[in-house]
């Protein structure tokens, strides 16, 4: 970390907290910057000696989470995928200890997560899904000369050693107002974690066990989960699903432009898609008209539930928001909403959203995100966000209407918008997101960075 | 033409199926193979319909948004002893698995002087997505049922998911009238039917 400024208006917790900080990795608990700028790094280790000489070099400039509710103008992580650990001489024995979608990576497990279609590995960018990624750095930053300063650092380490590949470099953010590639402020709501020093957001709910998202404490059953082992290995650790979608702006816009003829149509018909306004302002707080000033205080724009709206008449069922965090939603099935939730990274690259833009040319411009998805057993939950809370309805009433925003649409498809006296159903929906590649990696913990950079053979 | 030609291949395939049948049922008893002579025709239709096989994830079988699950589990020294008592007292109501809202039935059967139990489900969606939901939403229903069971682990154990799976048999074949028809959407349905009902009387 190169600076740490001294104040912040977060929500320090009186107390102490009681993770150990110091051991996470920063991008597990920091929030992304405003403004940001960063990079994803992938890199291939073609020789095991050269991937721990790599991770030597870097691990002290790894940032922790220690003091993250504090403004901090760049940071550092590090994760290894499978194929990474394999190839960087991790023992068969703690290899045999991580779950198997983990080892079998993202692209094998496309049935279960419901990556087919045009969402299917076979059509994902060449890089991904071969097995070739093995290192994933993230850099984070509030300005672009800091950002360039800590990306010009790691890749003197890495450029130098002769048994490192570079796989890609995707460089991301430096939005105009941050707004994400459908133009809308996103990031909003995160789940609040029990014991992290922070107490929660108003709206935010009560906190979650640390151990659904960080790997050695009690999660929500009052048990650890299964550890990568040994112990050194797994504990403070976690997993992250990696996800690059590419935006379909001119479909997306099509959409729009064929079910409003009036602008405000248009914005409000965008707002039932999300939940929210553009701005970030939600529907339930703000049902008629944008408010912007209540989309931009973090202290309100997640204060609600869905207490008063029942019927969807405000947030419809299938919204985005109301998918990704049912709050008080009335579910079909027996669900613990607490333990499906995700600490979500969106980082935003390519061209800004262009609300002039329908052409099928449009569509295809690199622009769009890529996510990366926090928990300690991220890979079990995004099969279940995936299968369940994205490309299906049941689960809220709705039989097999599919999220708006990130699910994967069939011939048909459409989206209801719940309304007196009948109900509106909106036709024509496409993917507006299509993904175009992933992987699953381990955030190890500080400790266990360096015990992999010492491992011997 | 390539469709002349698939429709060929269809039929060709058709006929092997026939003739493994015959096969199968050359020394099977006289009023099977008069039945198989009758019924030929039939059992043609049938064959030409498209295969439906699907898996439910793990283990078990699925058709559209339907899966089952069929277990045969040994029971613990006088775990049968008990589950009998607590279905009995239950008289047959499970009015809690309602909450569940994906079982569609379930049926217990104690085998073997009450030494094993066959238990069998019909579920929506995929094989393990709900059971975490189970361990922090009903761990004491599934305790209390389970623990009957020889080796179970308990709720709460890692090895929990594991445990289900040794114990299932995939169903050889499995017939669903209405595949994509979920609890949830069979609620709604019934819901929807009984409104339009109120609708015509009033203006019937």
């Amino acid at each position: 970390m190169l600076s740490v400024k001294e104040s912040s208006d977060a929500n320090v917790s009186t107390q102490a907290p009681m993770l150990d900080l110091h051991e996470i990795q920063a991008t597990v608990l920091r929030l992304r910057p405003a403004p940001y700028f960063g990079s994803h790094v992938l890199l291939r280790i073609d020789e095991a000696q050269a991937g721990r000489e790599l991770l030597r070099r870097l691990t002290p400039h790894v940032d922790s989470a220690a003091n993250w509710w504090r403004p901090a103008s760049a940071w550092l992580s590090l994760a290894i995928s499978y194929a990474g650990l394999e190839a960087i001489g991790v023992q068969q024995n703690s290899l045999q200890s991580f779950p198997e979608a983990f080892r079998v990576g993202m692209a094998a497990r496309s049935r279960q997560l419901r990556d087919e279609g045009v969402n299917d590995p076979e059509n994902w960018e060449p890089l991904f899904g071969k097995g070739e990624i093995h290192i994933g750095l993230n850099a984070f930053s509030d300005s672009k000369e800091k950002w360039q300063r800590i990306v010009e650092m790691a890749r003197g380490q890495y450029q130098s050693l002769s048994g490192i590949g570079v796989v890609n470099v995707q460089d991301f953010g430096a939005q105009p107002d941050d707004l994400n590639s459908l133009g809308y402020k996103d990031g909003i709501d995160q789940p609040p974690i029990e014991g992290s020093g922070v107490d929660p957001l108003p709206g935010q709910g009560r906190p979650i066990k640390a151990g659904e998202f960080i790997l050695g404490y009690p999660g929500e059953a009052g048990v650890p989960l299964p550890m990568p082992q040994p112990d050194i290995l797994g504990r403070n650790g976690t997993y992250v699903g990696y996800r690059k979608y590419q935006s379909r702006v001119g479909a997306f816009n099509r959409f729009l432009r064929a079910n409003g003829s009036t602008e405000e149509e248009r914005e409000l018909l965008a707002a039932k898609l999300v939940g929210r306004w553009r701005s970030g302002a939600p529907l339930t707080l703000a049902p008629d008209v944008d408010n912007p000033a209540l989309g931009a205080d973090p202290k309100r724009n997640n204060d609600f539930n869905y207490a008063n709206d029942t019927h969807g008449r405000q947030v419809p069922f299938g919204a985005h928001i109301r998918r990704m965090n049912p709050r008080d939603t009335q579910l079909t099935r027996l669900t613990d909403v607490n333990i499906h939730r995700v600490i979500r990274r969106g980082t935003t690259y390519g061209k800004p959203y262009d609300p002039n833009a329908f052409s099928q040319e449009d569509d295809e411009v690199p622009r769009g995100a890529i996510f990366l998805f926090i928990s300690a057993k991220a890979m079990a939950t995004m099969e279940f966000l995936q299968q369940e809370w994205i490309d299906e309805g049941n689960f809220i009433g709705i039989g097999s209407e599919r999220d708006p925003i990130i699910g994967r649409q069939e011939e048909g498809a459409v989206f209801t918008i719940p309304k007196e006296p009948v109900r509106r159903r909106v036709h024509g929906i496409e993917t507006f997101n299509v993904l175009r590649g992933g992987e699953y990696f381990f955030m190890p913990s500080i400790s266990a960075l360096k015990w992999v950079a010492s491992l011997s053979g | 033409m390539a469709t002349l030609e698939q429709t060929r291949t269809r039929q060709d395939h058709i006929a092997e199926k026939i003739k493994k049948v015959q096969e199968l049922y050359a020394d099977a008893p006289e009023v099977g193979r008069t039945a198989l002579k009758n019924g030929l025709e039939a059992l043609k239709r049938e064959l030409a319909a498209a295969p439906v096989r699907q898996s439910a994830g793990r283990i078990g079988a699925r058709r559209g948004k339907v899966s089952e699950l069929t277990a045969i589990v040994p029971l613990a020294p006088g775990g049968g002893k008990r589950i009998r008592g607590l279905l009995d007292v239950l008289e047959g109501n499970f009015k809690g698995a309602d909450l569940v809202g994906t079982l569609h039935d379930m049926r217990f059967v104690l085998l073997d002087n009450d030494t094993k139990l066959l238990f069998a489900t019909t579920y929506d969606g995929e094989w393990d997505a709900y059971i975490d939901d189970f361990v922090t939403k009903i761990p004491n229903s599934m305790d209390i049922l389970f623990c009957n069971c020889e080796g179970w682990p308990g709720i709460h154990s890692p090895k929990v998911k594991d445990y289900i799976a040794k114990t299932q048999y995939t169903a050889d074949a499995w017939y669903v009238a209405s595949p994509n028809l979920t609890v949830a959407e069979a609620w709604r349905l019934e819901k929807v039917g009984k409104a339009v009902d109120e609708l015509l009387d009033k203006i019937g």
